[in-house]
């Protein structure tokens, strides 16, 4: 099964996106910040990361930086409610920028891409 | 004894007027005035010589003593009107004993003034007093001069100097005054000119206003205080636009208006303070004559137009023909409708800046070459006053244009703060938002049997992508610009990414080699971001070389790119590194972000571009970057 690495610091929206990914078939592991999330990715390696950026203790830009440097090969999306991080280069790492919306099919449809895209240079 | 007495006392006198003529020189009178005067005085004393001789003949018979005296007197008396002063014998009672015919003349006498008091016919004011030259003459004193202004028999404006002289009788008793009237109209005219001339000269350096200025320059031209011309038309040169623009234009527009306002003009002006305080420059801006100056407008490689050649030549030009002067054009004789007229070219640091011309239409009054000459000095004051006028204006401009880019930038700060504020309350909403729509969306796929429950949950997500929609439009107000793209010279902005790093170079002993070509064309590309890229390489390049070393740095155009090379000869990348070197996070460098490059190669990449690596060891890294052209 794939699994999904979602690090969001809102909790409710944690329990959203951890509700509604499981549905698509995914496995969700959860971290609330950077920090959690470095923590969770050395215990298990998970196929895609969703990552939030403002968020207390370590923010996501950081953490995708530190994720990236030793496992270069994670495919990462950024899941913001900001539009303006898309201007800094530090996220042109990721493989994709989603502004959040309550509707979540653009997200869903970006984490089956990225997914694909990998598995095709694989 | 008797007539070797009166001779003698001639003689006397003539050496006197002698005198003071010598003393006169020097001071402002006509040089050729005094030669003149002296050459008559030589002959008169010849004729006295004449007389004394005859009066001892004893012989004679009174009858014909008393022709050829007759003869003799009105010889004398010719002499004396050829002289060109005027003279008249005033007795102890200040009363006229005789006047020759060029004081009658110049005081508008009607009738012989022999019997009057000078009073009556000098209207002097200064009769009896210590300034009046008869009266010191007669106490004993040496006589001063008084100056006053007549007019003329035909009706000439003139400037006299009186001057008084003792006659001496036998017994050496002054019995009679003689007042000599001398004619100093030009010398002061000459002398008001040039003192008119500085004044104006300070009152133009002052005003720094131009349209102010070049009315002030052009009501000087046509006041009958200074210059008098009936019409004045001020053209200046646009460097810009390569021409010579008519500005403005004072003076009546027709032979009506000239009757009309005439008397009111030349009236109106009666010395300098008025023309400061009276300058009116509304008043004349609507006129046909400034309407049509204003359209007038000539190119400087037109040299067949009088005005170009004037400003080209930096010399004045006196048109007495205009029909027949192969100088002016048909169009600019149509245009002012004169014969004779005169261009003056305005000259400041020895260069010209424009062209005044003035005529006189409808006094039809010919131009003296003095005038032209004395004009000629006005304008070089004149345009050395246009000159710094400019100058303000256009210190002026750059304070304005400073104040508004002041207040634009205050307006996009403040813009910021909204922004910022508005992108902070934008995001804090967003988030709960994406909870409320998510859930109500995840609820909306569970079947209820009240229908009201679907609805209401529709409702939610309605609302909520309505919202969303709401908080986009502001997002994107607060969203910064990205790209930001003008045409330009590669050369220029790493000519420039150069001297930025120079200092670095020093100190690292990095020998720069450039080898630019000369025409590589500009192109689209947002110069901070490119600048940017350069920097990245560069610091890698300076990195590679701890213990210094040569950076090549090459631009060359090819049909449809441009490339930039970047070598240098430090140490080389290993080659099972060289594939990860953009990637993101990737570094090699102790305290190395791993952004640099693949920030830049993004940046390239955006622009349409590539960047190509090729290292070889000991041989060094050259870094090859291709921008389209398009």
């Amino acid at each position: 099964m794939t699994t999904i690495l979602l690090v969001e610091d809102d909790k409710n929206q944690r329990l959203l996106y951890e509700q509604e990914l499981s549905l698509e078939g995914y496995e969700v592991v959860t971290a609330s910040n950077g920090r959690e999330a470095l923590e969770k990715v050395q215990v298990q390696l998970p196929d895609i990361v969703i990552m939030d950026i403002n968020m207390p203790k370590m923010d996501g830009i950081e953490a995708i930086g530190k994720i990236l440097s030793k496992n270069k090969e994670i495919p990462v999306i950024i899941n913001t409610a900001y539009s303006n991080y898309k201007d800094n280069y530090m996220s042109w790492a990721a493989d994709a920028y989603i502004v959040k919306s309550s509707d979540l099919s653009e997200l869903k449809d970006t984490i089956k891409k990225v997914l694909a895209n990998r598995a095709e240079d694989s | 004894m008797n007539n070797y007495h009166s001779t003698s006392n001639f003689n006397t006198t003539i050496s006197r007027l002698r005198d003071l003529l010598n003393e006169y020189r020097g001071r402002p009178l006509d040089e050729n005035l005094s030669e003149k005067i002296e050459n008559a005085f030589l002959d008169l004393e010849a004729g006295i010589a004449g007389q004394g001789a005859e009066i001892t003949k004893p012989s004679e018979n009174t009858e014909q003593q008393k022709e050829r005296r007759k003869f003799e007197r009105r010889n004398k008396d010719k002499i004396v009107d050829a002289i060109g002063i005027g003279l008249c014998l005033l007795n102890k009672d200040l009363k006229v004993t005789w006047a020759n015919q060029t004081l009658c003349d110049w005081l508008n006498l009607k009738d012989s003034p022999v019997g009057n008091t000078c009073h009556d016919i000098y209207h002097c004011d200064e009769i009896g007093t210590a300034v009046c030259p008869a009266v010191n003459v007669f106490n004993g004193n040496v006589s001063n001069i008084i100056e006053t202004w007549i007019e003329s028999k035909n009706r000439k404006k003139m400037c006299v100097h009186h001057v008084a002289m003792p006659i001496l009788d036998a017994d050496r008793y002054i019995n009679e005054a003689l007042i000599l009237t001398i004619d100093a109209t030009e010398s002061e005219k000459t002398v008001h000119r040039l003192l008119l001339l500085q004044r104006l000269g300070q009152a133009m350096q002052g005003i720094l206003h131009l349209d102010k200025l070049l009315h002030l320059i052009l009501t000087c031209v046509t006041s009958g205080y200074a210059f008098g011309f009936n019409r004045a038309l001020l053209f200046l040169i646009n460097k810009e636009l390569n021409v010579l623009n008519g500005k403005l234009a004072v003076g009546p527009s027709s032979h009506e208006e000239a009757h009309q306002i005439w008397k009111d003009i030349s009236n109106k002006y009666g010395s300098l303070k008025d023309i400061l305080d009276k300058l009116d420059y509304s008043h004349n801006i609507d006129t046909p004559l400034n309407t049509m100056t204003k359209l007038m407008v000539y190119s400087l490689s037109d040299t067949k137009e009088v005005v170009i050649l004037c400003a080209k030549e930096k010399k004045p030009i006196i048109i007495k023909e205009a029909h027949n002067d192969p100088r002016v054009t048909e169009e600019f004789r149509k245009a002012l409708r004169v014969d004779e007229f005169v261009c003056v070219p305005l000259i400041a640091k020895n260069k010209p800046i424009g062209v005044i011309v003035a005529d006189n239409a409808y006094t039809g009054e010919p131009i003296s070459e003095d005038y032209v000459n004395i004009l000629t000095m006005f304008a070089n004051q004149a345009a050395l006053a246009i000159e710094n006028a400019g100058t303000y204006k256009r210190l002026e401009d750059k304070i304005n244009q400073l104040t508004e880019t002041q207040q634009r930038l205050i307006r996009s700060e403040k813009m910021a703060a909204i922004g910022s504020m508005l992108s902070y309350i934008a995001h804090e909403i967003r988030n709960p938002l994406v909870t409320i729509g998510g859930f109500a969306k995840t609820l909306s796929r569970f079947t209820f049997t009240d229908s009201k429950i679907t609805t209401n949950i529709d409702i939610i997500i309605e609302e909520v992508k309505r919202l969303e929609k709401i908080l986009n439009n502001i997002t994107d107000f607060a969203k910064p610009s990205t790209l930001e793209k003008v045409d330009m010279q590669i050369c220029e902005v790493m000519e420039n990414t150069c001297i930025l790093m120079e200092n670095y170079f020093q100190e690292k002993n990095i020998k720069l080699h450039k080898e630019f070509e000369t025409d590589v064309p500009s192109i689209s590309i947002d110069p901070a971001q490119i600048k940017q890229v350069f920097l990245n390489i560069l610091i890698n390049a300076v990195e590679a070389m701890p213990d210094g070393g040569d950076l090549n740095i090459s631009i060359k155009s090819g049909i449809e790119s441009i490339e930039i090379d970047i070598t240098d000869s430090g140490k080389s990348i290993p080659q099972d590194l060289l594939q990860n070197i953009f990637d993101p996070f990737f570094t090699t460098k102790p305290n190395g972000t791993g952004v640099g490059l693949s920030v830049s190669l993004k940046i390239i990449e955006n622009h349409g571009g590539n960047i190509a690596v090729e290292s070889k060891h000991g041989k060094g890294t050259r870094m090859s970057l291709i921008l389209p052209i398009k």
